[in-house]
């Protein structure tokens, strides 16, 4: 009996002590974090639903071309447009979750708790949980920084909270690309949202202000109210996994409509009698002076057709790049023992273990010593392998130095070692042959020794899984992506990127429909954890890591812009035609460039040139 | 709260900038009162001079405009609207003896410190000079009858409306004030009608314009 007792005493302390993990998320000091407040303001706690006008006016039932009250860029009022509803049958959008602050419009239950330190009872958290997508959002109020730029974004984003008085303000980062309104109408990765909670009784009023540098001409604001449920309702989950909505659909169909041929855009205007200018929304229609903007209708309704068609000036990203330019080399955990190095050129992936460290490209070099010194960091052991996704110099430019810095301890005693001297003596670089091929032509120092053309290469390296796939005829013809299985980590190269329109070099092979072959390649190999958020991850060529849905968000867009470029050319046009027509208006502002070594119009030439004399490899896997 | 401000409308937009007949959404209406707003005609209203009944107390803060807010006395806060110039009086002291119904109504306000209180009484000016540790509370009644929606939603002379001013201020510096507002009427209502509305300060008084109801 006694020992029963001892056991149940041990099990109950160990209870405590996981409960205590879960319930302290900001205690860590790995977090740097302080303690949060002792006298929290008001009392959120508690079960909730919207008002009605909230669910009625801002959710999933809105119109198609219903974008008053938005002040919108023509950017996003395109993107809209061409946003059919179909598009929802598309694989990756059936279980999308719920950007901030759309979370709160959904017509569903939410309960909001907080989270104190068990030993301080100081404020560590509050949690708010949407039934729709199951949205789980955790706002830290024990003065955490939010994560670097090079983080992954994640539909709930990342939130730290204050009060002022009895308001709760809460700042959102990292989120990715969303819903302003379920009509089209997009929020972008590159957003900040800050919301403020106050309560009053059985109510808590939200006014949320979006600032989306990339679709907005000025910061969004809205509020919306939440009234508490006496009993907390017994309906939590949102099971959703996707499946074939359309048998026989091809992959690389992405539902879109062409620029000007919405054949609904109009209808919300007609149906509801508004002005069409109205309908479209911009930041006029936020303000009393809209009035004055559709007083002479003749004028308005040309001004609404304008609308409809790109025009203006070539716009360049407005997203900030979260590469760091501090000259210094950043390392961040993915997954398992996965790590990106960030700030030297491309992206540098490290998988290290007992054996070793398998290295994913080299980055530019110039902070080659750096980049090595913050490997030996993580691995004490040598660095064994590198494989290089592509020839690009950004790619490859710390091979030589990487590659002497390390050793191969397989080839070094092994019979290579009788044939080549100096054998196992540096690390080996392994990449798709085109890539070794490229790089002998073009003189690049280092090139891979270790080759393969068309077949998966894969090794069983530090315990896990490591399978490189060439991709042919991606952003080159040497291309391909590296999968660490347990760590279910998939190394992308170029082939993604979250900065820019892939580089597609149609002089060394490459081609849009290979590029897309690419991305659903890897879009086969992916599986989220829920709602499109988290699982396998993704280390871009340029950028931040992210999931499957930024990949098929890219993917989307390339779909889209080839499904433009390829009616250009279906109806005649010339190149020159083909760049007026503006086939990236909607996404210019995401991924556009006037200047640098890549631009808009570079890469929409290689979209025109790979479409009309396509390389006959492309579709080779 | 003093000073200019403008109607940001990002929420429930087409009932605001395009209210029409019948599009009364999720109001809690009951049969009277849809029966009412189903036969709203405004003209109607025009040529009987009751133009003004979609600006009364329940509405006309939801009306895409701007207000003027100053303190008429230490006891008692003044908002004019330019949106069918109306003016509201929030007091703080002893309501108005023999006050008729009007469509604005009677308004007692009070400071509503909440958690952010710690203890105290605290009256007219200067009760909120903690910033935006409170709210304003104004409990308005005494109403004449009117539209609580700008498309003829009816209100009764039963009705109550409570509303709540909050003030934020974003780290750009630019400063919100919060409106939440819930409307009894056990007339027309069968529940109450909870909505949140908000205005953005402006520098001076740009774009005031004092309109009245009937558009002149």
């Amino acid at each position: 009996m006694k020992t029963i007792y001892l056991l149940v005493g041990a099990l109950l302390v160990a209870g405590a002590t996981i409960g205590a993990q879960v319930q302290t998320p900001g205690a860590s000091p790995e977090n740097g974090a302080g303690l949060g407040p002792m006298v929290a303001g008001t009392d959120l706690s508690g079960s909730w639903r919207p008002q009605q006008l909230v669910t009625e006016s801002q959710t999933a039932a809105g119109d198609l071309a219903d974008f008053g009250g938005i002040p919108l860029n023509d950017a996003a009022r395109m993107y809209a447009l061409s946003w059919p509803a179909s598009r929802q049958t598309v694989k990756q959008h059936q279980c999308m979750g719920y950007v901030t602050p759309y979370f709160w419009y959904a017509p569903a239950n939410y309960r909001i708790w907080e989270e104190r330190d068990p030993f301080t009872q100081r404020l560590v958290s509050w949690r708010f949980y949407g039934q729709i997508a199951q949205g789980d959002r955790t706002v830290y109020m024990d003065g955490r920084p939010h994560p670097p730029a090079y983080a992954p974004h994640t539909f709930a984003g990342f939130s730290t909270g204050e009060y002022q008085g009895n308001t709760l303000t809460v700042t959102t980062t990292h989120l990715k690309r969303g819903w302003i309104k379920a009509n089209g109408v997009p929020q972008s990765d590159a957003t900040t949202v800050v919301e403020h909670f106050v309560r009053h009784g059985d109510n808590i009023t939200v006014l949320a202000v979006i600032d989306d540098p990339v679709y907005l001409t000025e910061p969004l604001s809205k509020a919306s109210m939440l009234v508490r449920m006496a009993k907390d309702p017994d309906a939590w989950l949102y099971p959703c996994d996707d499946s074939e909505q359309i048998f026989g659909r091809k992959s690389d169909v992405v539902p879109n409509h062409l620029f000007g041929q919405n054949p609904y855009a109009r209808e919300y205007a007609d149906r509801r009698k508004l002005p069409l200018l109205a309908a479209l929304g911009g930041v006029e229609t936020m303000y009393p002076e809209l009035a004055n903007a559709i007083r002479d209708t003749t004028a308005a309704e040309n001004l609404a057709k304008a609308r409809m068609m790109p025009s203006g000036p070539p716009a360049v990203s407005r997203a900030p790049d979260p590469t760091p330019k501090d000259g210094e080399i950043h390392t961040m955990r993915v997954s398992g023992e996965v790590y990106l190095l960030a700030g030297d050129g491309a992206n540098i992936a490290v998988q290290v273990g007992p054996q070793g460290a398998f290295v994913v490209d080299t980055g530019s070099g110039k902070l080659a010593d750096k980049v090595i010194a913050a490997i030996a960091k993580l691995s004490a052991k040598p660095i064994q392998f590198i494989l290089n996704t592509t020839f690009r110099p950004d790619h490859t430019g710390g091979n030589a130095k990487l590659q002497m810095a390390g050793a191969d301890p397989s080839v070094t005693g092994s019979f290579f070692s009788m044939q080549f001297q100096g054998a196992g003596l540096a690390a080996t670089i392994i990449s798709q042959l085109n890539t070794q091929s490229r790089m002998v032509e073009q003189k690049l120092p280092a090139p891979p020794s270790d080759t393969f053309a068309e077949d998966r290469r894969r090794k069983y390296y530090n315990g896990e899984a490591v399978e490189a796939f060439p991709m042919p005829n991606a952003t080159t013809d040497g291309d391909s992506i590296v999968h660490f299985r347990r760590a279910d980590v998939i190394v992308a190269g170029d082939i993604f990127t979250t900065t820019e329109y892939p580089h597609i070099d149609t002089k060394n092979g490459g081609s849009l429909q290979g590029e897309i072959n690419a991305l659903n390649f890897i879009l086969d190999r992916t599986v989220y954890i829920h709602d499109e958020d988290g699982g396998t991850m993704i280390i871009p060529g340029h950028g931040r890591v992210t999931d499957e849905w930024e990949v098929a968000e890219y993917r989307d867009m390339l779909v889209i812009i080839r499904d433009r470029v390829q009616a250009m050319i279906k109806a005649g046009a010339t190149l020159q035609q083909t760049l007026a027509s503006r086939p990236t208006f909607d996404y210019d502002v995401r991924y556009g460039a006037t200047s640098g070594p890549w631009t808009t119009n570079m890469f929409v030439e290689a979209v025109y040139t790979s479409l009309k004399n396509p390389p006959k490899t492309e579709n080779a896997r | 709260m003093t000073g200019y401000w403008v109607s940001v409308v990002g929420e429930d937009w087409r009932w605001r900038a395009f209210p029409t007949r019948g599009d009364y959404g999720a109001v809690p209406l009951n049969q009277v009162a849809r029966q009412i707003a189903d036969t709203w005609d405004p003209a109607k209203d025009a040529a009987a001079g009751e133009a003004c009944k979609a600006f009364a107390a329940p509405s006309v803060m939801r009306i895409p405009g701007r207000l003027h807010i100053t303190w008429q006395d230490d006891q008692t806060l003044k908002i004019e609207t330019d949106s069918g110039k109306q003016t509201r009086l929030f007091y703080f002291g002893n309501l108005p003896e023999n006050k008729v119904e009007d469509l604005q109504g009677s308004s007692k306000a009070e400071w509503d410190l909440g958690n952010a209180g710690a203890g105290g009484l605290f009256f007219g000016r200067g009760g909120a000079a903690a910033g935006p540790s409170g709210s304003l509370k104004v409990v308005t009644n005494r109403m004449k009858p009117g539209y609580a929606t700008r498309n003829g939603v009816p209100f009764s002379n039963n009705a109550t409306l409570t509303e709540y001013y909050d003030l934020v201020k974003e780290k750009s510096g630019v400063e919100y004030l919060i409106l939440t507002t819930t409307l009894d009427d056990p007339t027309y209502m069968s529940q109450p009608m909870w909505t949140a509305t908000h205005f953005k300060k402006q520098g001076d008084a740009t774009n005031f314009t004092p309109v009245s109801c009937d558009g002149k």
